[in-house]
């Protein structure tokens, strides 16, 4: 777990290193891969569970920030959450897009869930670790136990609805509305704890 | 739809939540990706979302790539060679030179009380993979230690190796008569996990030693070591 200063520390490196990287320093760009590429390989890989697919989109979202750099606003988002966020949103289209071509789902094959089970955590203690401030923390913990199994299956793993409702064992109703409930929570204790965006 | 304003802002809410999350299906997505192209307070609601559930997940553990993808990236990118080291030679120093085989590494003593004392009890703590890497000093540098069944090694810094910003380590297997496979980047400094294809016994399997090269950051653009052999060491099993 990082501490804030750490942290800060990291977030003004990564700022500075992606001010350079909108003026096409190679040598800046290099150093941005390596501090930030395995947190959003290990965000793809989650997600999609493949590693050839992460690595590919991983690529894109690189050749992207290269190209984009400059549209990035220190005072809108931190560098990693920026970053996360690039990376997150193309994997979710990939994987989306993807169950609009087929019709049986077999993302849950037992190899895969072996490799996932060999890089680490489930998506429940990934998001209470993973948080980065004890407030964020507090606020997951403080969700009932569907909600917060749900919000991290889905946000971690990028299950849908009704993969989530399979996987729950639970009908989409109810799935939908711990998801739904789950996030209102989240933004309020989030709000409250003067945790800005 | 005839929504009141604050109907339309719940729902554009929920909405934008659901697209953050990433519940919602491929059309609806594309559908809302696109009016936030042209409507910035569309466009504000989903960042603000996206950016409120990455910060849950902004400390999670990585998982370092193959160093392959950096190099797909630097060449369609066109990067000239400052990002990369000169290339090796066209043999490679392990065809040439083995030099793991005769290398003074730290004895089987060490490497199994060192191991032992970094791996947490288990039931068969015997059952370990002890590798010391150590530069031509015989000093320690870094330590990989996996359990047999474990999917992983864990790479631990023994000292704080300086590295240049624009550098990396690179791990690698050094199978006998064969070029080295690598098993990906590792830390200069605490403690690094590197995931393996299967258990570690078996990976490991006809492995005699373990090498750390000098790399571009991002890894070898070759697939094979093209910087300096900063440390090697014996790879040793408990079991």
């Amino acid at each position: 777990m990082p501490t804030p200063a750490v942290d800060t520390d990291r977030s003004a490196r990564l700022v500075d290193l992606l001010a350079r990287t909108a003026l096409s320093d190679q040598a800046a760009f290099a150093e941005l891969y390596r501090l930030t590429a395995p947190h959003l390989y290990g965000v793809g890989l989650r997600i999609l569970r493949e590693p050839a697919l992460a690595e590919d989109l991983l690529q894109e979202v690189f050749v992207n920030v290269w190209h984009h750099a400059g549209s990035y606003s220190a005072a809108k988002a931190k560098p990693q959450t920026w970053l996360s966020s690039i990376m997150r949103n193309r994997c979710l289209d990939q994987l989306r897009r993807r169950e609009l071509d087929t019709v049986s789902m077999t993302r849950d094959g037992d190899e895969v869930e072996m490799e996932l089970a060999a890089v680490g955590p489930t998506p429940e203690e990934l998001l209470v670790s993973g948080a980065d401030a004890n407030s964020v923390r507090s606020c997951i913990e403080g969700l009932e136990g569907g909600q917060r199994q749900a919000i991290a299956l889905a946000f971690v793993q990028g299950l849908s609805h009704a993969e989530l409702a399979d996987h729950l064992r639970q009908p989409l109703g109810t799935v939908k509305s711990w998801v739904r409930r789950g996030l209102e929570r989240l933004k309020k204790c989030l709000d409250a704890a003067g945790f800005a965006v | 739809m005839d929504l009141s304003r604050a109907d339309r802002s719940a729902r554009l809410d929920a909405l934008a939540a659901a697209y953050a999350l990433g519940t919602l299906g491929y059309r609806t997505r594309r559908r809302l990706a696109a009016v936030a192209r042209r409507d910035s307070v569309v466009a504000a609601s989903l960042r603000t979302w996206e950016w409120r559930l990455a910060a849950l997940t902004d400390g999670a553990p990585g998982v370092t790539p193959s160093p392959r993808v950096w190099e797909r990236i630097r060449s369609r990118l066109g990067f000239d060679d400052a990002s990369a080291v000169a290339g090796a030679s066209a043999a490679g120093w392990w065809s040439s030179l083995p030099l793991w085989r005769g290398l003074a590494v730290a004895g089987l003593a060490l490497a199994i009380a060192l191991g032992i004392s970094l791996l947490a009890p288990r039931e068969r703590p015997f059952e370990s993979i002890v590798v010391v890497l150590a530069g031509t000093d015989a000093k320690p540098a870094l330590i990989a230690t996996a359990e047999r069944d474990g999917r992983y090694l864990i790479v631990k810094a023994v000292t704080n190796l300086r590295i240049a910003p624009d550098r990396a380590l690179e791990l690698w297997m050094l199978p006998d008569g064969r070029p080295p496979q690598s098993l990906g980047l590792v830390a200069a400094t605490g403690i690094e996990r590197v995931p393996l294809r299967s258990a570690a016994g078996v990976t490991l399997e006809n492995i005699p030693a373990l090498a750390v090269s000098l790399e571009p950051a991002g890894g070898s653009p070759t697939g094979a070591p093209t910087g300096p052999v900063l440390y090697t060491g014996r790879v040793e099993r408990t079991y």
